[in-house]
């Protein structure tokens, strides 16, 4: 459904993207990862048809995307990463502008999304709150009923309770047949949304996974805080992964040993159990350390 | 051209448009009421009193006791350049250069309609709300003269004044519009489609000045409303409009061409 081939932008700063090449086929969800600044929207920019390319192209649906750009307009669902709208509009303004300026017929979609998401659009788009314009940009994104829906970190600026709908919703879409792509550099997020993911660092795809290759890759990291002193040589001396952090503290790697690790906790007296957030950097740092690891 | 854009325009900018309408109305209103061919001498007078380089500056010179001339030097020398000018500063830019620069033309390119439906339909508005404030003045224009002075007005020149006017301003929002398509910021798209324009302006308040100055009126697009020339020579209307027509295609096409082939950084 989409392809990118060879496609190269290069801005003067020398930064850009480098001769990238990806399918994204009908019916998936891919997610595009990668630190802020690696490349990620002007990939988004390219499909969408608003950048010259230097080199290569992006087709969406066999149509080429620079050239084709308004064919393709009905049928692609963008959602960008920076949203700016309409300011002097009110929300519900901003929404029958963009019906009619697509011409969309059916607009019960676009009045269940504005239920579901709770937005109150009388309210001047000047005037809201960041979530509430993320909201706006969501159901301005899925309202026409697009095959393919492009999402540039979607879930930014969304509470918690607001990121699992949006979550639902792309379940939703995904098993209506819709094809998405979904930008992110939350590992999380696209660990649990996504079927495939497309990594891309400083300009440049450094892999393209199927999600349980990525799951197996990241590894869980617990720091345990003990009660007595004696539980942290206990655990120290198990044959897990364990590093004493402090006095207290102990941080354990578990890779798929869960088994033994419940089993040694178990036999402990345990404070506190918590989870150490692995960065995108990290995980690049382990898995494409020598690849790409020219970091400022 | 696309009507729901078109409209989305009108209710951003209607504020502009009146407000400039009105300050043309009121100073054209002043200014007919102000006519009184038997007391011409006494304005001359009143001139008289002011250095002769602001009179020349503001082209109040030859305020004579023919109303048409008399409207023509009191408003097409400055006032009636300035507010328009003022005008399409401010909307070409929010057109174009304010959507790309914010972000929001993502939105626009996002709706099945190309970069050339959306760049002529921004065109279309901005040429056509020039159209807007030049008939709507004219008409009150012409409807006051005859009420106060009947027939003293000669339409026919009136109208040839402000098709020329009208075709000069024309070519301005041309330019503000093109810089709009050619910048990716306003800062930029405004320090060129409207700093041009008043630099023109400033270079026809220096013409006339002084004979060595003369030259330079050759250097502004202003010196196309001559004041002299279109009341008194049909040629002259016709061959200048005929330029200034090309000059706006020229600019206005290269626009569109452009923001078509450009690279957005949206």
């Amino acid at each position: 459904m989409i392809q990118v081939q060879n496609l190269t932008q290069t801005y003067k700063s020398g930064k850009g993207v480098f001769d990238l090449n990806f399918t994204i086929k009908e019916g998936e969800v891919f997610g595009y990862l990668g630190p802020n600044g690696a490349g990620k929207t002007t990939t988004i920019r390219n499909l969408l048809g608003f950048s010259n390319a230097s080199k290569g192209k992006a087709k969406i649906n066999k149509l080429d995307c620079r050239k084709d750009t308004a064919k393709l307009q009905n049928i692609i669902g963008y959602l960008p990463g920076e949203t700016a709208f309409f300011n002097n509009m009110t929300g519900f303004q901003f929404l029958k502008f963009m019906t009619e300026m697509r011409n969309t017929k059916n607009l019960s979609i676009k009045n269940n999304l504005i239920e579901k998401f709770e937005l109150d659009t009388e309210v001047k788009i000047k005037k809201m709150s960041k979530g509430m314009k993320q909201k706006l940009a969501i159901i301005t994104a899925f309202m026409h009923d697009p095959r393919v829906y492009i999402l540039d970190e979607p879930t930014s600026g969304l509470d918690p309770f607001m990121q699992n709908l949006f979550m639902e919703l792309i379940s939703e879409e995904k098993s209506r047949g819709k094809t998405i792509m979904m930008s992110s550099h939350i590992f999380e997020e696209v660990q649990r949304s996504c079927d495939r993911a497309g990594i891309i660092r400083d300009g440049k795809i450094v892999a393209v996974e199927n999600i349980n290759a990525l799951n197996e890759m990241k590894q869980e990291i617990y720091i345990i805080t003990l009660k007595y002193k004696k539980d942290v040589e206990k655990l120290v001396d198990s044959n897990l992964d364990t590093e004493k952090i402090s006095e207290y503290r102990v941080q354990i790697t578990v890779n798929d040993n869960y088994q033994k690790f419940f089993e040694t906790l178990a036999l402990c007296n345990v404070a506190r159990l918590d989870v150490k957030q692995e960065s995108l950097e990290d995980i690049f740092m382990k898995y494409y350390g020598k690849a790409g690891v020219s970091h400022e | 051209m696309n009507k729901t854009l078109y409209k989305a325009n009108a209710r951003a900018n209607w504020g502009i448009l009146l407000f400039i309408s009105l300050m043309m109305l009121m100073y054209m209103s002043v200014a007919i009421t102000m006519f009184n061919p038997e007391n011409a001498d006494t304005i001359e007078g009143m001139l008289k009193m002011l250095p002769e380089g602001m009179i020349k500056a503001f082209g109040f010179q030859n305020l004579g006791t023919d109303l048409t001339g008399y409207l023509a030097n009191y408003l097409y020398g400055f006032i009636f350049i300035t507010f328009p000018v003022i005008y399409t500063a401010i909307v070409s830019n929010k057109l174009i250069a304010k959507h790309v620069d914010s972000g929001s033309m993502a939105y626009l390119l996002t709706t099945p309609n190309t970069r050339i439906k959306i760049a002529s339909t921004q065109a279309f508005y901005l040429i056509s709300n020039i159209a807007v404030i030049f008939i709507f003045n004219v008409i009150i224009g012409i409807i006051l003269c005859e009420a106060m002075f009947k027939g003293l007005l000669n339409i026919n020149k009136f109208l040839a004044l402000n098709w020329i006017t009208f075709l000069v301003i024309i070519v301005v929002s041309g330019i503000g519009f093109f810089f709009s398509c050619f910048f990716n910021d306003t800062k930029n798209s405004l320090a060129f489609g409207g700093g041009i324009p008043i630099l023109f302006l400033v270079i026809k308040m220096l013409t006339g000045i002084s004979d060595s100055l003369d030259w330079i009126r050759y250097l502004t697009i202003y010196s196309f409303i001559n004041i002299d020339k279109i009341l008194t020579n049909n040629t002259y209307v016709i061959s200048s409009s005929l330029i200034l027509i090309g000059i706006s295609v020229i600019l206005y096409y290269a626009s569109i061409i452009i923001f078509n082939r450009k690279s957005l950084s949206i």
